[in-house]
């Protein structure tokens, strides 16, 4: 028999890596497991460098929005946002996401009202960008196989300055097309653009459900992140001059629009997986937004919370399925991994 | 005007084979989000596992350094670890591949109770839903790319390969793969050998799970360590629960005897290795491989029990290791597509 054990780690002595969690304070584990964990405080602050944002707007049909909203928000906008994102450079490394942020509002257990894009839906392509976003901050966040491209409208040398007139999204899922877009960019003015572009005002909203071990209780938590730099942030992260300003610093010479006529083709089907196909239908498609940004995703504050409890008859109450008994939920392509 | 296609219909709604979004059901019925597209739902319980195929290497590990991966709540009480890969094929979660490491232990909970149980330090899925319902239990789930082979060794006609009752295959290729890094690959033939030893929680029903769920506040300002304990036999609650009372006291863990293939250590190759996102080839190395034991199964796995947690706070002078806007060796990694299409 060969064997070769690889032990050495020589990317810490170096300082390119953290020191291993097990050699630290245990405050600086935020994840588990706590000997290796999925989301570490390297990401910490959490900055993202001139990603790709690509929005369709579209109306939606009021009452169908205000079904998706949990009890605390309330509707503000018909106009919903359906986007797309090309991460490159980022606290969690590389990767795409896809989501949907609604416009809502939400009376805080302080007396004031809060206003946020709420996300009923999103989707990216690697764990832990997807569990840094669901554990502390209550991103909805699934993982799917995502494409984002951009291409054609000139020749390019292989040294940057490529076209990029036409685009293509999509997004499957455990076998079902969930979604899908083409076309060509037309530069043109839009109609409409949901309430929070541009809107300091609104922030970002999540609702997380934190279910404990024994199915006991679910704790609900509704979590804001302000559209804006707060000092605490600014002084974590040491530049203090940035208080105030955007957390999504938006870079206007990178936009491109396309109006509802320029983009060629649209697919939205709910799958037995996924429901937005069913639940967000397109009333009214007014276009398509790129542009590239720098985020920075501070923690969030929490504005409402509740806490279901269970009794021994509600927890039998979640059987759903029958034992050792397989459906169609339990049937899809095992995915080999990321 | 862009040529459009909407399906709004949900296959299976229609039937009763997919529970309604939890936005239309009474509220103690969510428990995992999104509330309106949850991760993961109501019909993956009871999670039950039909059939799967568990591959385990056994090995000495230094006792030092398995002290060292464990909680300060936990007490060491085996150096043989069980390191195993599983192919699920039937199971509430879809199929999924699997890999981790099982290592004994026990915990003086504070009601004079010692339990005992196989304590989990690392654990790879290759799907989200999988992971995600872990992760409320604690299980320290991350994502991989993870293969898991048997073949050779006897023909076959193409029918009974798939479903889980060929036995008969001889040869076997392990791999894991993550952030680009290859972590763990093992090929061999099983020579069906006696093998030399076991880990303690081998076929005593003393030893039941144990993992460490971290759970953080939305504002970082503190994080709770939640042990979490899973008795090893099917209990009075959960057999009632099922609606199956006469598996109460029987084993969560159903081995079928006539599935077992073994290696012995000189029937296999072994690479192993730490990498910058994953740190298993460093904690963990063998210091004496003892073979492969291969198996299929089935399983339960229920609510779990919380008998300590401990809470860790963060003021405001706390910061994480990262620069703002730089990004270094561990942000850098091939683009992942997802679940693959």
């Amino acid at each position: 028999m060969a064997q070769l054990n690889v032990t050495s780690v020589p990317w810490i002595d170096s300082g390119d890596a953290p020191p291993l969690a097990l050699d630290r304070d245990k405050r600086d584990i935020i994840s588990q497991g706590i000997a290796d964990p999925l989301v570490d405080y390297d990401i910490v602050p959490l900055t993202y460098t001139n990603s790709r944002w690509s929005a369709f707007f579209y109306r939606v049909d009021e009452a169908a929005l205000r079904r998706i909203l949990p009890k605390c928000l309330e509707l503000e906008d018909d106009v919903v946002e359906f986007w797309y994102v090309d991460h490159l450079h980022t606290g969690l490394g590389p990767y795409g996401e896809m989501g949907v942020t609604v416009s809502a509002s939400c009376k805080g257990h302080d007396g004031n009202t809060y206003y946020g894009g709420y996300y009923p839906y999103m989707y990216l392509t690697q764990d832990a960008a997807v569990f840094a976003g669901r554990e502390p901050f209550g991103f909805p966040k699934k993982i799917a196989y995502i494409v984002c491209q951009e291409h054609g409208g000139k020749e390019d040398d292989g040294y940057g300055g490529f076209g990029n007139d036409y685009f293509n999204f999509t997004m499957e899922r455990r076998g079902y097309l969930i979604h899908t877009a083409t076309g060509r960019y037309d530069d043109a003015e839009l109609s409409a653009k949901p309430s929070f572009y541009g809107d300091p005002k609104y922030g970002r909203m999540n609702l997380r459900l934190i279910t404990d071990p024994s199915l006991r209780t679910t704790k609900w938590d509704l979590t804001y992140l302000p559209s804006e730099v707060t000092k605490a942030t600014a002084a974590a992260m040491g530049r203090p001059e940035t208080e105030g300003q955007h957390r999504f610093q938006l870079k206007p010479e990178s936009i491109r629009t396309a109006s509802p006529g320029a983009i060629r083709s649209w697919a939205l089907t709910a799958t037995p997986f996924d429901n937005l196909g069913a639940m967000m239908p397109v009333k009214e498609l007014i276009g398509l937004m790129s542009f590239n940004f720098d985020l920075i995703i501070p923690g969030a504050d929490t504005l409402w919370t509740q806490t279901i409890e269970r009794t021994n008859e509600d927890i039998g109450d979640l059987l759903f399925s029958t034992p050792y008994q397989y459906t169609m939920r339990h049937r899809f392509p095992k995915p080999p991994g990321v | 005007m862009a040529e459009m296609f909407a399906v709004t219909q949900i296959p299976g709604a229609e039937t009763g084979e997919i529970p309604p979004s939890p936005v239309d059901r009474d509220e103690k019925t969510a428990i995992i989000y999104s509330l309106v597209d949850p991760v993961w739902d109501i019909d993956v319980l009871p999670l039950t596992y039909t059939n799967s195929r568990w591959s385990a290497f056994f090995y000495r590990c230094d006792e030092k350094a398995l002290r060292r991966v464990l909680p300060d709540c936990l007490e060491l009480e085996d150096d043989i670890v069980e390191f195993w890969y599983v192919d699920h094929n039937n199971t509430m979660l879809g199929p999924y591949g699997e890999m981790g490491v099982t290592v004994a232990a026990s915990h003086k909970a504070g009601d004079g109770r010692t339990l005992y149980a196989g304590y989990y330090p690392y654990m790879y899925l290759t799907q989200d839903s999988a992971i995600d319902a872990g992760r409320v239990l604690g299980f320290p789930k991350k994502e991989a790319f993870i293969r898991v082979l048997e073949h050779g060794g006897a023909p076959d006609d193409g029918y009974g390969v798939m479903d889980g009752k060929n036995y008969q295959f001889d040869y076997f290729s392990f791999l894991m793969i993550r952030n680009g890094y290859v972590i763990h690959s093992a090929t061999g033939k099983y020579d069906d050998a006696d093998l030399s030893a076991k880990p303690a929680f081998y076929g005593n029903t003393d030893y039941g799970r144990m993992n460490m769920k971290v759970v953080t506040a939305p504002d970082l300002s503190k994080s709770e360590w939640q042990l979490v304990y899973l008795p090893s036999t099917v209990t009075k609650d959960l057999a009632t629960m099922m609606g199956r009372p006469d598996t109460e006291g029987s084993h969560r863990f159903q081995v079928k005897p006539e599935s077992i293939r073994t290696a012995g250590p000189d029937s296999f190759d072994w690479f192993m290795q730490a990498t910058p996102f994953d740190n298993l080839g460093h904690e963990m190395p063998p210091k004496e491989m003892i073979g492969l034991m291969t198996f299929s199964f089935d399983l339960i796995i229920p609510a779990g029990e919380v008998p300590w947690t401990e809470t860790y706070t963060r003021d405001a002078t706390w910061a994480g290791a990262a620069k703002p806007y730089r990004f270094g060796l561990r942000h850098r990694f091939p683009k992942p597509i997802g679940l693959g299409a």
